[in-house]
């Protein structure tokens, strides 16, 4: 009988009633303030605008993110060593990715990773 | 919604009403409603229930149940994100908030849009500063609800802290086009001001300044405004209207040190008449300011500095005011004017006892005695500071006879006789103080710190209770209150008398207030983007991130690391209660009073702690029949002075205090020496070179450090199985250390480089004799350590304690009758310093019990 349609009621009910506790944890008596203002706003920004921003907002965020994922490919071509990588998490008591990194930084080169890390 | 086992109506409308007695924190129906549903064996798995039990349970402080019956929820319906949220929810009230993060995203997976625990999760984020991953979360925010203002906000802000002043520009102003502001609608304000913030930072000065000019309007921070323009005309390169602008503040407020100061800047006087004529303008119209008298006073030299301080003088004596010295003390860097200074006011002092006026030629009433008593208050303050303890001790006890009940006179004495090194008798005079005047907190603190300072820390407790709330013993009311001065103190005071466990109690409940009151950032993320707080905020924001830099932290890290070191080197034996350290040196008479003391004391603190224990019955009792109150953080691990004492692991302890110091104090060479003293002991060259290499950077001839160094070298040479990269770089980076020299020609080298400071003697003279222990080269060296001579620099009373510090140690071998010698030089030198008084029995004392690092 408590077909898919109650299934989704609960869900919806499950989020308003989630969103409303927390908003109490932290917002404490505040939280009915948040919902007139919101409602308030809802009209005041048109959508023009919103498509505006939207699009300039996006549009920077593919640049920043094919930049990001462009170094990221680099360091990850670099071959490294895992006993590199042991040595400078004994010796400079960091954690193992960061040592990763590092090694990766200075292209596999320990040396001179150590050196700058003695910096 | 992908759970995998609704509800039927009837269960699901238990389940909506334990949700709702979270909310209202009804936490015993809450889980009446949970057994409703689990007791049905069709639904006694149910994933969403057990995990709502749970975080319930949690709430009830049943932590244990709590996470048992989350995860047992959580595997019964991986596919929920209410069961992924109430883990994350669980891990973040016991501020796991990495695991919390992953928590979420995992919710998120089950339902990518869910807005809530994309706020959780936002939240999260810039508590952590996980700044990148912020942005991203506050970009899903945005897209989902571009009508919210705080969509908007937290956005701009995401980049703004990023650093990305344009795109948060951008974003603000495309937020702002919408906006329709009221009049004098403040948040709005806030808006514009934060808006120009990012501007100024991104270092846009006139577009900044276009934008004050157009909006001024609708600022209602006129004051913020005008102080703004006034230094965007000045970056612009406009300093005539700039001054102007500083001109109009000065009218606001003639009392702003920083507003006169940005007026002199705009001005640009040429020369020093007419930067004088700057205040003299300004005085003409508030002839009762004080900045514009005083200031002139750090730049005018000769005889108008002379006729300015005599005018400033005469008006503060008459008028009585007594931190008049604290406010000249910045110009005691010019000798000079110090010289000036003590004339005038001498004279004074000399014509107010024969003609009760400032001189002897002045025409007009006479002046009331109250005038001569500030000019001993001056004076004496004045004798103290110049390190002439004979004089202000002369001065100040006249003041005494001339007025035998002003408090002040007290609390002067008693800080003369604190600099003096006689901590007893200035404890004693400031409690004297403080009983002129037992409603005065002030005194009543400065009091109990004394007490502090004489080791006395019950009878400090006991001062301070007169503050602190009833019924609660005044320590842990203290702790409550986070009252660090106190607490610093006595962790001092414990370090001192070699109770390593109080100590480092002392030491990590300052840590945890730390953590405390980065843990309380959480309620303004969400609270200052509601109400429009933005520059607060961000300002609120760069504050936590450095928030270990305040000098309390500093103190307590500074305790807690050497006695950890000391602890590493002497670990506590089995049965031995750790202060056992001072009662070696005490003559018997001695040590049969201090049992006394001791089991006085510990009488009375057995009766103070049962009145204690019987309120504390009596609050659990009551917060008992209150359960149902929040819980407030994870219970934290109750602090055992005895296991902190015994750790098993005390470098790791240490550096745990050392990393926030070389995060945030890296300006400090004393961070450095720690992080080479913990690093040696752990024999990690690297990191050892790492803390040199920082250190040598601020002062590379530290005696510390020039220790540190040597001891490294030394030990570099001798190296055992180390990688051979190691190797290379320890070669590679030692050589500008010492330039292919050896130790002792370094050594020889520095202490001809520093020979004229106490100091620096020290530390060479202890390394002579640390790499050459012949008999030669101690007397050398000794000669060199306890050296008085008068064009030294450095001869204070702490300087000579730690030579006859180092000497006691042993660092110069057997020396005693050389240390006897040289304490009695001191004691000559310092005759009110208990420090330097040769006991009774020819042993000399030892003098601090710290196993401070050498």
């Amino acid at each position: 009988m408590a077909g898919p349609e109650d299934n989704q009621t609960e869900g919806v009910e499950v989020e308003e009633e989630n969103k409303a506790l927390k908003t109490k944890k932290h917002d404490s008596g505040a939280a009915d303030l948040e919902k007139v203002t919101d409602y308030v706003e809802e009209t005041e920004i048109s959508a023009q605008s919103i498509g505006d921003a939207m699009k300039a907002v996006s549009d920077r965020k593919a640049k920043e993110r094919a930049e990001r994922q462009e170094r990221e490919r680099e360091l990850a071509k670099v071959k490294i060593n895992k006993e590199d990588v042991d040595i400078i998490v004994n010796e400079m008591e960091i954690p193992s990715a960061q040592a990763e990194r590092k090694l990766r930084e200075f292209k596999g080169d320990l040396v001179a990773a150590l050196v700058e890390l003695t910096n | 919604m992908p759970t995998n086992n609704p509800l039927p109506p009837k269960e699901n409308n238990f389940f909506k009403r334990i949700l709702k007695c979270y909310e209202q924190k009804q936490y015993k129906n809450g889980l009446k409603f949970a057994k409703q549903i689990l007791t049905n064996p069709k639904y006694s798995e149910h994933g969403e229930t057990l995990a709502m039990k749970g975080l319930t349970l949690n709430c009830l402080g049943r932590k244990e149940e709590a996470y048992d019956h989350v995860r047992r929820g959580l595997r019964n319906d991986l596919r929920s994100h209410v069961c992924w949220h109430v883990y994350g929810l669980l891990q973040r009230s016991d501020r796991k908030y990495d695991e919390a993060i992953k928590a979420y995203r995992n919710a998120l997976k089950w339902d990518k849009d869910n807005l809530q625990i994309l706020r959780d999760l936002s939240l999260l984020q810039i508590q952590m500063r996980d700044l990148e991953g912020y942005r991203d979360t506050r970009y899903q925010l945005l897209v989902l609800r571009p009508g919210q203002r705080a969509s908007w906000i937290g956005y701009a802000m995401s980049y703004h802290l990023l650093k990305d002043y344009d795109m948060a520009f951008s974003i603000i102003e495309e937020f702002r086009k919408t906006q329709m502001p009221k009049p004098l609608d403040y948040e709005h304000s806030e808006l514009l001001m934060y808006q120009n913030l990012v501007l100024r930072e991104s270092g846009l000065n006139s577009e900044a300044f276009s934008h004050l000019e157009k909006y001024e309007k609708q600022i209602v921070d006129k004051l913020a405004v005008q102080e703004i323009r006034g230094e965007l005309y000045q970056k612009l390169g406009r300093h005539e209207e700039s001054a102007e602008v500083y001109r109009d503040l000065i009218k606001r407020n003639p009392e702003n040190w920083g507003h006169y100061k940005m007026h002199e800047e705009a001005a640009k006087p040429k020369s020093v008449e007419e930067r004088l004529q700057l205040y003299m303008d300004i005085e003409k119209d508030f002839p009762r300011a004080s900045a514009p008298k005083r200031l002139p006073l750090a730049f005018t030299t000769g005889n108008t500095f002379i006729s300015l301080l005599d005018t400033y003088l005469r008006k503060a004596f008459h008028k009585g005011v007594p931190p008049l010295f604290v406010t000249l003390k910045s110009l005691y860097t010019d000798p000079n004017k110090v010289k000036v200074v003590e004339e005038i006011v001498l004279g004074y002092m000399e014509s107010l006892k024969k003609v009760e006026k400032f001189d002897e030629t002045d025409e007009g009433e006479l002046e009331p005695p109250t005038s001569l008593v500030w000019v001993y208050y001056f004076l004496a303050s004045h004798f103290d500071h110049q390190g002439n303890t004979t004089r202000a001790m002369e001065i100040i006890n006249t003041a005494l006879e001339h007025t035998p009940l002003l408090i002040e006179l007290y609390a002067l004495k008693a800080k003369i006789h604190k600099h003096a090194g006689d901590i007893e008798e200035a404890m004693r005079l400031m409690d004297e103080a403080q009983s002129l005047d037992t409603a005065d907190r002030y005194i009543n603190s400065k009091c109990a710190k004394y007490m502090l300072k004489a080791n006395l820390i019950t009878e400090a407790a006991d001062m301070c209770s007169k503050f602190t709330r009833e019924g609660v013993s005044a320590m842990d009311n203290l702790n409550e209150m986070q009252c660090m001065w106190f607490q610093t103190e006595c962790a001092a005071t414990h370090q001192r008398t070699g109770k390593w466990g109080e100590s480092l109690k002392k030491c990590h409940e300052i840590d945890r207030h730390f953590t405390e009151i980065i843990e309380d950032q959480f309620d303004f993320h969400t609270y200052c983007m509601r109400k429009m707080t933005l520059r607060a905020y961000i300002g609120l924001l760069r504050l936590e991130d450095v928030l270990r830099n305040h000098p309390f932290y500093y103190k307590a890290a500074k305790i807690a690391i050497e006695i950890y070191l000391h602890l590493n080197d002497h670990p506590l034996a089995e049965n031995e209660t750790d202060n056992s350290l001072d009662t070696e040196n005490l003559t018997p008479s001695e040590l049969k009073k201090l049992r006394n003391k001791q089991r006085k004391a510990a009488k009375k603190a057995q009766q103070a702690k049962e009145k204690q224990k019987a309120e504390q019955d009596k609050k659990e009792q009551q917060s008992k029949k209150q359960q149902d109150g929040e819980m407030d953080g994870p219970k934290e691990e109750e602090l055992i002075p005895d296991k902190l004492a015994r750790t098993e692991e005390p470098l790791e302890q240490a550096i745990r205090f050392l990393k926030p110091l070389q995060m945030l104090a890296k300006d400090k060479i004393q961070t450095h020496i720690f992080a080479f003293e913990i690093y040696s002991r752990k024999g990690k060259h690297l990191l050892m070179l790492q803390s040199l290499k920082r250190g040598r950077r601020i002062d590379s001839d530290d005696p510390q450090l020039h220790i540190c160094l040597l001891r490294f070298l030394q030990k570099v040479t001798k190296k055992g199985a180390i990688p051979d990269a190691v190797k290379k770089v320890l070669e590679m980076e030692t050589l500008p250390l010492h330039q292919g020299k050896d130790v002792k020609t370094l050594n020889i080298e520095y202490i001809s480089r520093n020979s004229s400071s106490l100091l620096h003697r020290l530390a060479g003279a202890r390394m002579m004799y640390e790499l050459d222990s012949s008999e030669i080269v101690q007397k050398k060296a000794l000669e060199m350590a306890i050296s008085l001579s008068e064009d030294l620099k450095g001869i204070s009373i702490k300087n000579c304690i730690e030579v006859l510090e180092a000497m006691c140690r042993g660092d110069f071998g057997e020396c005693e009758s050389v240390a006897q010698d040289y304490q009695a030089r001191c004691h000559s030198l310092f005759p009110l310093s208990p420090s330097f008084i040769i006991p009774a029995s020819s042993q000399p004392d030892q003098i601090v019990a710290n196993g401070a690092a050498s």
